[in-house]
């Protein structure tokens, strides 16, 4: 008896002693702010797991994950995005209202070695936004890699609110994922992982100040929904869902208090931790308590869906306090900003969506067993599924006949929820929003306004944001139409100058028909490799091509209206 | 009873070895590829190697990138012992502009390579090899006038830290130089993947 008394002793000190010394320091991304944004996407490999061989990862400018982009609202952002990975890819500016060629779904594929420059203007209120990969059927092999990033957008309503605002002192972004890290310390491709992640932490900590802070929490998992709460069960506020900031603040409290966030989720929070110095609370996901359903819920015995973490309790970072900041925040802002949704009034039409499982569903072929579709068919390419014409307001009807919840993301606008099964939703999903998880045999309804972007050739995307359901054509795409412009299109030869040729800086391009212009613009060198890719670029200014090597390139033009391509050689030297 | 249990004892120890046994023995031919110095290297040209260590690596990956002097060093120890150490580059050299025949030579001449470094511009060496990604090892072996491939995978397990490493290739070979079958036949690669054309 003395002996399996002094084993459990000897155990429990061990546990103790492992878990003193495993936390490691939550990393904080770096940050990037201004107008013109250099992002570099590569291939790289970082020290994951403490000891032991390297994980190879995908970075944009180092090691994973990518830096936090400060953007404010009414500047007009660029963006230089290089692809150095060994494939093709896409970067997706999740949440944010943009035209459709500057999006970075699918359709905007950038090769190895290529240079994509999107701009627009930031139209988005202050929020948590994100970037990462989109390409269709690599989105779950590119996540997993670790390839993303935060955008947080400013605008002068919310920088005049009392709220934490230090970037990685009382204003903390944390990208919650799971990852499957095998025996040699790769990330299997796999949709749930044994191992939390906070920022691509394991076993992470952090010290948070002994005030009001503000937690940026995103969901970035492939898979996972996590039933966010802490460990002492205190309450906490919700300021912000995906878009931005809520009207007003939103206690989550109770015996239980808790905050479900999915995949590509957004939630801003603020927790008090006033007068607390020298105490430590883990943020944790309680998933024990989820149904079979949710994702995350799941509790797989074995195959691809099994995962130590599923329909189970962990931490997800332990956040240790320390004394407070000079200027601390103290208190909660009793209101926040004035969000103006639009009005079911207005809608023109109610767009109903089913999201259901394949069975059944022959017409096309499957990628996987057991795909989930939306509007009863897979993603194709070629197929638009809706036209909207622009400025049109709208009900979607989400209606699930799956047995499984997915979290619906749309891209170009965000929406706001107006029920979930005939039921108007929690006070915390009364803002801006993304995406939504519908859960099984759930109907959701939210209503958008479709405006300022219309474009007749390149579709937005709408899909489930369950990385692995998207690759396997859980997605849709719409074109966003403007009837009220009538264009005559006209069938008038495109004519274009290029000069100076030979040029080594700057290419200017010059449509001799004022009427013209450029709707896209891709230059490739000799052996047809893109090197530039520019949508709707403004040619005023010329077209850098400082980085080409000397050669001759081929730049191809189609014309805005008649969509027309013209090609050239021109020569850099 | 005993005597039973005993017996299932051993059919299950048989059977959890057998399923862990990895699938070598692969056989691959000779072949030619241009080195960087603009000469043909073959297999053919060693008469006295007793195998080869094959590595399938490339310019412009960064985790191949940490290999060199362990390379060199691998070369230097095992072709004095009639193994000498062929690099391979299989990358597209279409979609990877990095992966020139120029780049190849000024990258082998800048770090100083004490090994052929060879282009398999068709890819055809890379695809008899089924490499997966750079780097990527093989050792291959010379029975009976053949070349089986008796490992495949990563050069070693640490690729940052090459003192903290164990060479799963300085393993296979010393073990096969002392007549031993290899005991990790097998084990995981990790890079830049090999994207092959059609």
């Amino acid at each position: 008896m003395k002996n399996i008394t002094l084993l459990f002793v000897l155990i429990i000190l061990f546990k103790i002693n492992v878990s003193g010394q495993s936390y490691n320091t939550l990393w904080i991304p770096d940050t990037l702010s201004g107008t013109n944004f250099n992002l570099v996407i590569k291939d790289t490999f970082a020290q994951i797991v403490n000891s032991g061989n390297q994980t190879i990862t995908g970075g944009i400018n180092g090691k994973f994950w990518g830096p936090t982009l400060f953007i404010n609202k009414g500047d007009v952002v660029h963006m230089d995005i290089q692809n150095k990975l060994n494939d093709s890819t896409t970067i997706h500016w999740h949440g944010m209202h943009l035209p459709a060629v500057m999006d970075g779904g699918p359709h905007q594929l950038i090769p190895p070695g290529t240079m994509w420059q999107p701009y627009w203007e930031v139209k988005n209120q202050a929020s948590t936004l994100w970037y990462h990969p989109h390409m269709h059927e690599m989105s779950q092999e590119q996540i997993t890699k670790g390839i993303g990033g935060f955008i947080i957008v400013r605008d002068a309503a919310e920088s005049a609110l009392s709220l934490p605002r230090k970037y990685g002192v009382d204003d903390i972004p944390i990208a919650i994922t799971d990852r499957d890290i095998n025996t040699a310390n790769q990330f299997a491709i796999v949709p749930y992982g044994d191992s939390i992640m906070a920022n691509m932490t394991l076993r992470a900590q952090y010290p948070v100040p002994a005030q009001y802070v503000r937690l940026r929490l995103l969901n970035g998992a492939i898979e996972t929904s996590y039933n966010l709460g802490f460990s002492d069960n205190r309450s906490f506020y919700v300021i912000g869902t995906d878009g931005g900031l809520l009207n007003s603040p939103v206690l989550i409290n109770g015996a239980a208090p808790r905050y479900l966030l999915s995949a590509g989720e957004r939630v801003e929070i603020l927790v008090n931790f006033s007068g607390q110095e020298g105490s430590s609370v883990f943020l944790k996901a309680y998933n024990q308590s989820l149904g079979n359903f949710i994702p995350g819920g799941e509790s797989f015995p074995g195959g691809p869906f099994a995962s130590f973490l599923g329909h189970t309790n962990y931490n997800i970072v332990k956040l240790n306090v320390t004394s407070p900041t000079s200027d601390p925040i103290t208190s909660v802002p009793v209101s926040l900003v004035n969000n103006i949704f639009p009005l079911e009034a207005d809608a023109i039409l109610t767009r109903t969506i089913t999201l259901s499982d394949s069975t059944g569903v022959t017409s096309v072929p499957i990628l996987g067993p057991n795909a989930f579709i939306l509007g009863h068919q897979l993603f194709n390419f070629n197929t638009i599924n809706h036209s909207i014409p622009l400025n049109q307001t709208e009900i979607w009807e989400l209606k699930s006949t799956s047995i499984f919840a997915h979290p619906f993301h749309i891209h170009d606008v965000e929406f706001n929820i107006l029920t979930i099964n005939g039921v108007a939703p929690p006070a915390y999903q009364q803002g801006w929003k993304d995406v939504i998880l519908v859960e099984g045999g759930k109907t959701v309804r939210f209503i958008a306004k479709f405006d300022d972007y219309a474009d007749e050739t390149h579709p937005f995307m709408y899909h489930c944001h369950i990385a692995l359901h998207e690759d396997e054509g859980m997605m849709g795409q719409f074109v966003v139409t403007n009837l009220s412009e009538v264009n005559e299109i006209s069938k008038d030869e495109i004519l274009i100058n290029l000069f100076p040729n030979p040029s080594n800086d700057k290419l200017f391009v010059e449509f001799k028909n004022e009427n013209q212009s450029a709707y896209y613009l891709t230059i490739k060198d000799v052996l047809g490799r893109t090197k530039l890719m520019l949508p709707s670029p403004d040619l005023k200014t010329g077209i850098d091509i400082s980085e080409l090597s000397a050669g001759i390139y081929t730049i191809s033009i189609v014309e805005k209206i008649s969509k027309q391509v013209i090609t050239k050689k021109f020569i850099v030297n | 009873m005993k005597a039973y249990l005993l017996k299932v004892v051993c059919v299950l120890f048989v059977f959890i070895v057998t399923s862990f046994i990895g699938p070598n023995e692969k056989q691959v031919f000779n072949f030619t590829l241009r080195n960087i110095n603009g000469k043909n290297v073959s297999t053919q040209d060693y008469n006295n190697a007793k195998g080869f260590i094959i590595v399938f690596t490339c310019n412009h990956c960064p985790f191949a990138k940490l290999y060199t002097n362990r390379l060199n060093d691998l070369n230097t120890k095992y072709s004095n012992l009639n193994v000498p150490l062929l690099a391979i580059n299989s990358m597209d050299t279409l979609l990877y502009e990095d992966e020139t025949f120029e780049l190849m030579r000024q990258k082998a001449n800048k770090e100083k390579f004490n090994f052929p470094y060879l282009q398999d511009v068709t890819q055809s060496v890379g695809k008899q090899f089924d490499a997966k990604h750079t780097p990527m090892a093989f050792v291959i072996w010379k029975e009976n006038n053949e070349w089986s491939i008796k490992y495949k995978g990563a050069i070693d397990d640490n690729g940052a830290h090459p003192k903290q490493a164990t060479s799963y290739i300085s393993i296979a070979i010393d073990e096969l130089l002392n007549g031993k079958s290899v005991s990790n036949s097998e084990t995981e690669s990790f890079g830049c993947s090999i994207f092959y054309r059609k």
